[in-house]
């Protein structure tokens, strides 16, 4: 754990961190909202006294209420990486602004997101799927899709379908309402 | 009064090819763009056409279409179309528990499976705080520079091979085999291992292993020395690979690029020296570089790497201890929640698995970043105004393996 990387950024964000500053392991973690994304990533990557010049991976999370959407940064001085997680972003219609400004390598990653969770990040200019078709309606890794055939799952229409108990008279009526609903 | 039939405008409905009016043929018109970039990507100019590669074409190291737009034999464009070997092994992984996560990542990358097993098995690791015996760590250090040297042999011979020679790909597959043998007389398995175990390595070095290991040493380096004199010293393969596909640092890092492929280009990132994991921080190795950023460059890094996982091989084969190859864990791995990104440093870059867990026995969120993902991006940028050949060249060079990139 590189502490002087925490007391840093904590010192250069204090104004914007939604959280303090989290370390376990070699990873160290802020959170800041998606208004101050940009300047958070630019400073990062522009300020001497970070110089997190690599994008390791930039993905999506849904977490059931919020969509997430996540960086692994990489820098010289430390050998900790830094995670930013920018939270709070509305999984009914969500946005984020691209990180291809500065890392032109994150359009396909963020192609990635949207073929995945519907986040459409603001100013990649090839934003279509990458992985489904063209004409595939839903978002795959979204909590509330379902895989085609899930024999395990419960009736519950809930996430982890393995964690509910159910029989299995109940999870052939759910499939076949599922089926006949077209879902 | 003239009879005429009426032609359908379609001939099916679900055809997308339309009817060439005063002609009995039929002609696929190009999709309707859906963003700026496919918009200027479909507009053709004067003299310029389009040619698909793919998705069966055989030097594309898996199943990928290009789109390659042409003006005569110049590359203008190209635009990768993906997904054809996508199996959605994040929400696989999601629905399966910790252990069996870890084999639906096997055939991902399957020339280099054991470190689709190791980036998962240090995220879940670490979820765990869980310290893995000093014996299984040698084991994984060994096991994963067998296949980081099988996969850049096997590397070398497809690059020859789309450049259009046939023989070194023969001659690195006599390597490739006698490790993959190897590390099926340890696993059980010669492609999709699925060897380690949170915690550990699924059963210790055995007989037969060792044998075809020392066997395999006394001669490596002799046999290595021998398949590179087939290409450093081919002047066509020389002349075609110098200056072609020139990556700079800046690019490299802005592009996201890890690995090999950074190395080339004058950046000595190596997660093995700056993010230092299992045992390798008490070895001895050298993390080789090349300021051109060629596509020889890129071959020529991967070479010298070979030579430096023997030398790691060798260390670690003195000073393997004695002891336990599991820790004691639970049958059920139930992390509590957090989060955590465990990666490696795989034969083609950052392999890495972004984990989360909400303390159930299942991952709520796993990501597999994928080096070669990242990489593919590049063969656009590197190949505009070359030629058609020199697009695979330069495929080859970056390496990617497609189950890797389609997940």
């Amino acid at each position: 754990m590189d502490r002087a990387l925490a007391r840093d950024l904590q010192e250069r964000f204090s104004d914007r961190l939604l959280v303090p500053v989290r370390q376990r392991h070699d990873e160290t973690e802020i959170r800041v909202s998606l208004a101050n994304a940009v300047d958070t990533l630019r400073a990062l990557h522009d300020e001497p006294a970070f110089g997190f010049e690599m994008l390791i991976d930039l993905c999506g999370v849904d977490t059931g209420d919020e969509m997430q959407v996540v960086y692994h940064l990489a820098a010289a001085r430390s050998a900790d990486w830094l995670r930013l997680i920018v939270p709070g972003i509305d999984r009914a219609a969500p946005r984020a602004p691209s990180a291809t400004f500065m890392w032109p390598g994150a359009e396909w990653m963020e192609r990635e997101a949207y073929d995945m969770f519907g986040i459409i990040f603001e100013g990649n200019r090839d934003l279509r799927r990458i992985y489904m078709p063209d004409d595939y309606q839903s978002h795959p890794l979204r909590k509330d899709f379902y895989l085609a055939d899930d024999a395990s799952r419960s009736p519950a229409a809930g996430v982890r379908n393995m964690e509910r108990a159910g029989t299995p008279r109940d999870a052939t009526a759910a499939t076949a309402v599922r089926r006949a609903k077209g879902a | 009064m003239t009879t005429e039939t009426t032609r359908p405008t379609r001939p099916s409905l679900d055809d997308p090819r339309v009817a060439i009016p005063g002609s009995s043929s039929w002609y696929e018109p190009a999709p309707t763009p859906q963003t700026e970039r496919q918009a200027e990507f479909l507009n053709l100019r004067d003299g310029e056409m389009f040619i698909n590669m793919g998705p069966q074409h055989p030097s594309t190291h898996g199943v990928l279409r290009i789109i390659v737009k042409v003006n005569g034999e110049q590359v203008i464009d190209l635009d990768p179309v993906l997904g054809y070997l996508h199996r959605g092994v994040e929400k696989l992984c999601e629905n399966a528990d910790y252990h069996q996560a870890i084999c639906y990542t096997d055939p991902l990358e399957y020339v280099s499976s054991l470190f689709c097993e190791a980036a998962p098995v240090a995220a879940f690791e670490k979820l765990m705080d869980v310290e893995v015996p000093r014996r299984a760590q040698y084991i994984r250090v060994l096991t994963m520079e067998l296949n980081r040297i099988a996969s850049h042999t096997l590397f070398q011979g497809w690059m020859a091979l789309d450049l259009g020679g046939l023989t070194p790909i023969l001659w690195s597959f006599i390597e490739r085999d006698e490790i993959v043998d190897m590390l099926a007389a340890l696993t059980g398995q010669k492609l999709l291992y699925n060897y380690y175990r949170i915690g550990g390595v699924n059963g210790d070095l055995n007989h037969e292993f060792m044998s075809r290991l020392g066997a395999w040493m006394s001669r490596a380096a002799k046999h290595i020395d021998s398949n590179l004199g087939l290409m450093n010293e081919n002047e066509l393969f020389v002349r075609r690979t110098r200056d072609l596909g020139t990556l700079d640092a800046a690019t490299a890092l802005r592009m996201g690029v890890t690995g090999p492929n950074l190395r080339a280009s004058g950046v000595p990132f190596d997660l093995r020296r700056d993010r230092p994991y299992l045992v390798y921080p008490e070895l001895e190795f050298d993390v080789p570089t090349r300021t051109e950023g060629d596509a020889l460059a890129r071959y020529l890094v991967r070479i010298e790497e070979i030579k430096q996982s023997i030398r790691i091989i060798d260390q670690v084969l003195h000073e393997m201890p004695d002891g336990p190859v599991m820790a004691k864990l639970p049958r059920l791995i139930r992390p509590r929640p957090g989060r955590a990104f465990g990666a490696v440093e795989g034969p083609r870059g950052v392999y890495g698995v972004y984990a989360i867990s909400d303390g159930t026995d299942q991952p709520f969120r796993m990501r597999i970043h994928d080096p070669s993902f990242v990489h593919l991006q590049l063969v656009g940028p590197l190949t505009r105004g070359n030629l058609i050949a020199d697009t695979m060249a330069v495929m080859a060079s970056l390496d990617p393996v497609m189950g890797g990139v389609d997940k």
